[in-house]
């Protein structure tokens, strides 16, 4: 199991923090832009083809598998776009579009001059699929007929399915019962699949209600219930 | 185990320096071009950003009906208003939901798996929201939480804690403060923070 993967609900880890900055460094931009543009250019999408180089899927799925197959003390360890930057130059090295030595040269020279510039140039397609991207986003909405196996108010039993690297089930929530409160029209597919996990194909989506005196029996505040929306392959008919 | 969490003291400089030098190659190699990293941020100034959700929650404020269809369809009720930037309904805000607050319910939205948040109407996510930390307790001990942002919320009232894991983007409309009467839909989205559309915090007094 992955720590990562059952954050809900983790104890001893002291106060919060109420930074309300989006960003803490300004470096941290950078980074965000990098990995927007390449949700943008990332091939799969129905967007105009452009002369970029990049010619790999790259979607929040990627991003996430690597948070959450961080070692779980590096996860705390480092900032959100600390991890971005590592998860997303190790990619680029990965997949041949720079190496390693390119890089660390070239970090050893912003480092040492920080204010060098950077190059110029470019063709204006990219940013303006860029551009089109955000505007439009990605929807999952897929358009097939898929009956769901629930309805509002019935009760489901979230599965203990056998997640190997990346899910969207919340980990506490594995083998409790709650009550769908809607059932989201249509069927949703996921930016990857995420094999025995379960998600990937078109399926129905709950939002399903639980009460928090049940996921932490004592050990929760009174009147608390907790939503989550669920892909219909984590939930399953209770037992009776 | 004892320097797990040690961190160089050229931290920050070293990250700036890396990233600089990879933005630097993937202009080189074509991947992106010199503007393109700028043109996102740019989005987010202009486009995408809380000035959006807070229009949207002052025209709740003063328009019931307009609320109540935020309530029952968001993406149709913010679609209405048609001098909002294009790209409502573009990344990350494809499928958004929109709970209100009200006499004994308080809603707060998280995200326990990674940091899913309304782009559209809402721009990029606060760091608390994205702290390991936050997501973990607000699951369990939203209370504890929201007192630690200087919020109390009573026993009395029903906390509905919105965890994002899959399609659906949530936001919060906050209750219209006290004292509020005869304000213009400028002055009431002035009182509205990203904090109060995610709620963490009520919308500041007039």
């Amino acid at each position: 199991m992955k720590l990562q993967h059952y954050l809900g609900g983790l104890e001893g880890l002291g106060p919060i923090t109420v930074e309300t900055r989006v960003f803490v460094e300004e470096w941290e931009t950078r980074i965000f832009g990098i990995h927007t543009a390449m949700m943008a250019l990332s091939p799969q999408l129905p967007l105009p083809p452009t002369p970029s180089a990049f010619h790999t899927v790259w979607t929040w799925a990627h991003l996430r598998t690597g948070a959450e197959g961080l070692n779980p003390f590096d996860y705390f360890k480092y900032r959100y776009y600390e991890k971005w930057l590592g998860g997303i130059s190790g990619y680029f090295i990965e997949n041949g579009y720079i190496t390693e030595e390119e890089l660390e040269a070239r970090t050893a020279e912003y480092l040492a001059d920080p204010e060098k510039p950077l190059p110029q140039g470019g063709a204006p397609e990219i940013d303006q699929r860029v551009e089109r991207y955000l505007a439009e986003g990605d929807s999952p909405k897929r358009d097939v007929a898929i009956q769901p196996d629930f309805r509002e108010g019935d009760t489901v039993t979230v599965r203990n399915v056998p997640t190997l690297e990346h899910t969207r089930l919340p980990g506490f929530l594995r083998n409790h019962s709650g009550v769908v409160e809607t059932v989201y029209p249509g069927a949703y597919g996921y930016l990857t699949d995420t094999g025995t996990d379960g998600v990937g194909a078109p399926m129905p989506v709950y939002c399903v209600r639980f009460e928090a005196k049940n996921l932490w029996p004592g050990n929760t505040e009174p009147n608390v219930t907790l939503y989550a929306d669920l892909y219909a392959a984590y939930v399953t008919k209770p037992v009776a | 185990m004892t320097d797990r969490f040690h961190h160089p003291d050229d931290r920050e400089a070293r990250s700036a320096a890396r990233v600089r030098a990879l933005e630097a190659l993937l202009i080189e190699k074509g991947v992106i071009t010199s503007k393109t990293v700028d043109t996102v941020l740019t989005v987010f100034e202009t486009k995408m950003g809380p000035f959006n959700g807070a229009r949207i929650v002052a025209r709740a404020w003063v328009d019931p009906a307009f609320k109540q269809r935020l309530i029952e369809d968001a993406p149709a009720a913010i679609a209405e208003m048609t001098d909002l930037p294009e790209g409502m309904a573009g990344a990350e805000g494809e499928h958004m939901r929109a709970v209100a607050n009200g006499e004994g319910v308080h809603n707060l939205v998280i995200c326990t798996l990674c940091s899913c948040y309304p782009w559209p109407v809402l721009g990029l996510p606060p760091y608390w929201y994205k702290d390991p930390t936050f997501r973990s307790r607000a699951a369990r001990e939203p209370r504890a939480v929201l007192k630690e942002f200087g919020l109390t919320v009573p026993e009395s009232t029903e906390v509905k804690v919105w965890d994002s894991s899959a399609q659906i983007r949530w936001f919060v409309i906050p209750e219209r403060p006290a004292g509020t009467e005869g304000m213009s839909e400028e002055q009431l989205a002035a009182l509205v923070t990203p904090e109060a559309m995610m709620g963490v915090a009520v919308a500041a007094s007039a």
